[in-house]
């Protein structure tokens, strides 16, 4: 027996010549054992033999070693303990896009977290410097991609401002309908996928459906169902295709009741509620200071609108309600946002009763291209058009901030002009940047599922967090 | 014993039982005459008459808005789906709708671009790249029309900026490829878009004539 | 009666299965469209696809396409031709054979499936002549 297991140590450990082995021609056992056993020590024939008598009895070294006392408590080692740092993202389905978190862990408790952003950054601002006015209209879709018609909107209104120029009122109108179209859309975009991050999945196939019906406004009046270049400086590019009011009257008058189903299922519910009320308070004096705007400023109870306090375009004109919140937590900015909802649709549909006949751009053929029949029977026309689709149109030196009340929050537009046609600088203020900031003040000691729902709450989207 | 008779007649009462008085008036019956205000939209003091506090223990004790939110989950089982069987069925698209791109020709066949080079001026993602020469017939015509369809952003500019129609965003978005190169179009392939998608873009322009 | 028992909802199946042509040739068709209904075969185009109208289902599943049987599996949405398109995405409720509007040209070519992944598919060239001209060396006499 002894002897067998010797032999296996040897055949193992022994780096035999080849004509001792004891598998003959094994090319593959000298490869593995020269290769294995470098430097290696192996239990030899000595070391084996003093296992050969009984091992476990004391001898008498032994037998004078002191026993440990019975109630054994020796002093705890001091160890250097630190908390579990978790990545989070930037492929998160709960990231809403490429948003990545450090976040600092104790236990479950999130005691840090640090956004890293920049992983969309596409550089908007500086591209902006070098295309012209028209050029750069497609880049604010690009921007907040689930609320694009606001964007462009702001954009339009700052070079407005700058040029001194007014609308059309249908123009105006127009552009108040699409807003709040976009309003919509954003809202749904951000309550579902909210419910979905926290685990409440129907609502997001309910109202996507309805989700789907903007989309097809949008693609109906434009062309493309998210990147419209629709607005553009001095109105919109075309006017409603026949029949869009109706369709756009028909999905304001039964959306409300889709709304009533989501809150049958939200609202009140013990599981939501558990998951979002006093879940990301921001006070009003926080929110205040982190440079909120829109909902996340509102559900503190702020009244605050831009809608409202520096009406664009033709929000004076129509009646609304701005729903602001009390506590500021996830609860009351989920119901500030299906408010809000509501609200746009009654500002839809008084845009539809409300809208005049007419044209949809200014008539200044030095800033918008002539209709295409003009464009081919007039030789000015044609002159104008070609000046506008290769130069574009100059702005006279100025700078303005113009802001609109984004669904997401304040979006603004620094716009420096030299009095070319390309902008001097284009300076995008997004709302998101300034909630996406606070995640650490409003996450601190929160559970990390509790993250999930804030960063749901703050409805950021990387298209203008990153730029 | 109001209370409990309350609690069976749940269909009576239903919208004060289905909506907990919590939320104040519900969004169904809410006056939407304001002018516009700044209104609060959460709980407010829940009242405490003795109709309420039943109310909201009975809510709490048999899980009624839980019922309810799964009761409308239950009723949209019933409805049709509202998924359409792509690619037998296709969903509405407008006349304006912006896709793939073709050159068009006029009705005598003779192509229409004459490099004024306004689309490649105006592109903003400059996808488009023009060269042009003078043909045998001392006409002037693009040898080279390069459209890089994976920088395109499909705005339009360019079919708002050709003066004579001839590059149009067509309606086909069934041209997806498995690589790269096959997106990069050049002359022929964007006339061969023209001549194949020519029913269907003039049946467009046509429809939004009035609107251009 | 018939209706209280549900009955009319099985004869409405067996009128649908006798439209589609048998047990056997439903069957081939529940697999080949992963759906099986009956409509008004409104037309058929030159390369074999049959398009139906039924106005009963909802704005958007009311026009449907039936792909010609040589495609076999490989059907695929780029197989409706331009003619037909504008229908098939309810641009219009005409049918391209009873539309005077649509242009008849004689440039005017056949339709092309997307071809992206088989031996014809679209490859880039250049359209212009090489501007740089390669020097050849002299040869020496």
């Amino acid at each position: 027996m002894a002897n067998a297991l010797l032999n296996l140590f040897l055949k193992r450990s022994v780096a035999l010549p080849p004509n001792k082995l004891l598998i003959k021609a094994s090319a593959a056992t000298i490869h593995t054992s020269q290769s294995k056993s470098a430097g290696k020590w192996f239990p030899d024939a000595e070391f084996m033999k003093q296992f050969n008598g009984p091992v476990m009895y004391p001898n008498e070294a032994i037998t004078e070693w002191a026993l440990p006392p019975w109630e054994n408590r020796a002093a705890p080692t001091e160890k250097q303990v630190k908390n579990i740092t978790l990545n989070f993202g930037p492929q998160h389905p709960a990231a809403h896009g490429v948003l990545r978190l450090v976040l600092e862990l104790d236990g479950e408790l999130v005691k840090r977290s640090d956004p890293h952003i920049g992983l969309l950054h596409r550089g908007t601002e500086k591209l902006i410097e070098y295309k012209t006015y028209t050029q750069a209209l497609p880049y604010f879709d690009r921007l907040d991609y689930v609320s694009m018609m606001c964007n462009e909107q702001c954009y339009s209104l700052a070079i407005e401002k700058l040029l001194g120029i007014d609308i059309p009122l249908r123009a105006k109108y127009i552009r108040t309908l699409f807003a709040e179209i976009t309003r919509i859309l954003n809202h749904i975009m951000g309550i579902t996928t909210h419910a979905l991050d926290i685990g409440a999945l129907t609502p997001f196939f309910w109202l996507f459906e309805e989700r789907e019906k903007l989309m097809e406004f949008y693609e109906r009046v434009s062309g493309a169902r998210m990147h419209a270049a629709y607005i553009r400086p001095g109105g919109v590019s075309l006017d409603l295709p026949i029949g869009l009011l109706d369709d756009i009257y028909d999905f304001s008058r039964k959306f409300n009741e889709r709304l009533d189903e989501v809150e049958d299922v939200l609202t009140t519910n013990r599981l939501w509620m558990q998951r979002t009320v006093d879940v990301g308070i921001v006070s009003a004096e926080d929110a205040l200071n982190y440079g909120f705007s829109g909902v996340m400023l509102r559900g503190s109870g702020i009244k605050w609108d831009l809608r409202k306090s520096q009406p664009y375009d033709a929000y004076h004109l129509v009646d609304f309600d701005v729903p602001i919140g009390v506590k500021g937590d996830c609860y009351d900015r989920y119901l500030c946002r299906l408010e809000e909802m509501r609200q746009s649709l009654r500002i839809i549909e008084q845009c539809i009763n409300k809208m005049p006949p007419g044209e949809i751009k200014t008539d200044d053929a030095k800033l918008t291209p002539p209709p295409r029949a003009e464009m081919k029977t007039s030789m000015e026309a044609l002159i104008h058009h070609f000046k506008l689709f290769t130069q574009g149109f100059q702005v006279p030196p100025g700078a303005t901030y113009t802001a609109v009340e984004a669904p997401k929050g304040e979006f603004g537009v620094y716009l420096v002009s030299d009095g070319s046609s390309k902008p001097y600088r284009c300076k995008i203020k997004a709302p998101g940047f300034a909630h996406l900031a606070a995640l650490d003040k409003i996450g601190k000691n929160h559970f990390l599922a509790d993250i999930v729902a804030i960063i749901g709450t703050l409805d950021i989207v990387f298209g203008e967090v990153d730029r | 014993m109001t209370s409990s008779i309350k609690l069976f007649s749940l269909g009576r009462a239903g919208v004060n039982l289905l909506r907990p008085s919590v939320f104040g008036v519900s969004p169904i019956f809410r006056n939407y005459a304001s002018k516009g205000e700044y209104i609060i939209v959460t709980d407010k003091e829940p009242c405490m008459d003795m109709k309420d506090i039943t109310d909201r223990a009975a809510t709490t004790m048999f899980a009624l808005e839980l019922a309810r939110g799964f009761g409308v989950t239950l009723g949209s089982l019933f409805k049709e789906p509202a998924t359409i069987n792509y690619p037998f069925e296709k969903g509405p698209l407008s006349p304006r709708f912006r896709g793939e791109h073709a050159l068009r020709r006029y009705p005598s066949g003779e192509e229409r671009c004459i490099a004024c080079k306004l689309c490649e001026a105006v592109c903003p993602a400059q996808a488009i790249t023009i060269e042009a020469e003078p043909r045998e017939d001392g006409s002037r015509r693009t040898t080279r029309y390069d459209i890089d369809m994976t920088k395109c952003i499909y705005c339009g500019f360019c079919q708002e900026a050709c003066p004579v129609d001839a590059i149009v965003e067509g309606p086909n978005f069934e041209f997806s490829t498995e690589t790269h190169e096959e997106l990069l179009y050049n002359k022929e392939k964007l006339l061969l878009n023209g001549d194949r998608w020519e029913s269907e873009i003039a049946a467009n322009i046509h429809a939004d004539h009035l609107y251009r | 009666m018939a209706k209280f028992l549900g009955l009319d909802k099985l004869a409405k199946l067996v009128q649908i299965v006798k439209d589609n042509g048998g047990v056997k040739a439903s069957l081939y068709k529940l697999y080949r469209f992963d759906d099986l209904r009956t409509g008004k075969l409104v037309g058929v185009d030159k390369y074999g696809n049959k398009y139906y109208e039924n106005p009963t289902f909802f704005f958007g599943r009311s026009r449907w396409v039936e792909y010609a049987d040589y495609y076999g599996m490989d059907y695929d949405g780029s197989q409706i031709p331009a003619e037909w398109f504008g229908w098939m995405h309810y641009k219009t409720d005409l049918p391209p054979m009873e539309d005077p509007s649509r242009p008849k040209y004689k440039w005017m070519l056949d339709h092309v499936e997307n071809l992206s992944g088989t031996p014809e598919q679209y490859v880039p060239y250049s359209t212009t002549p090489s501007k740089i001209k390669a020097w050849v060396p002299p040869k020496r006499t």
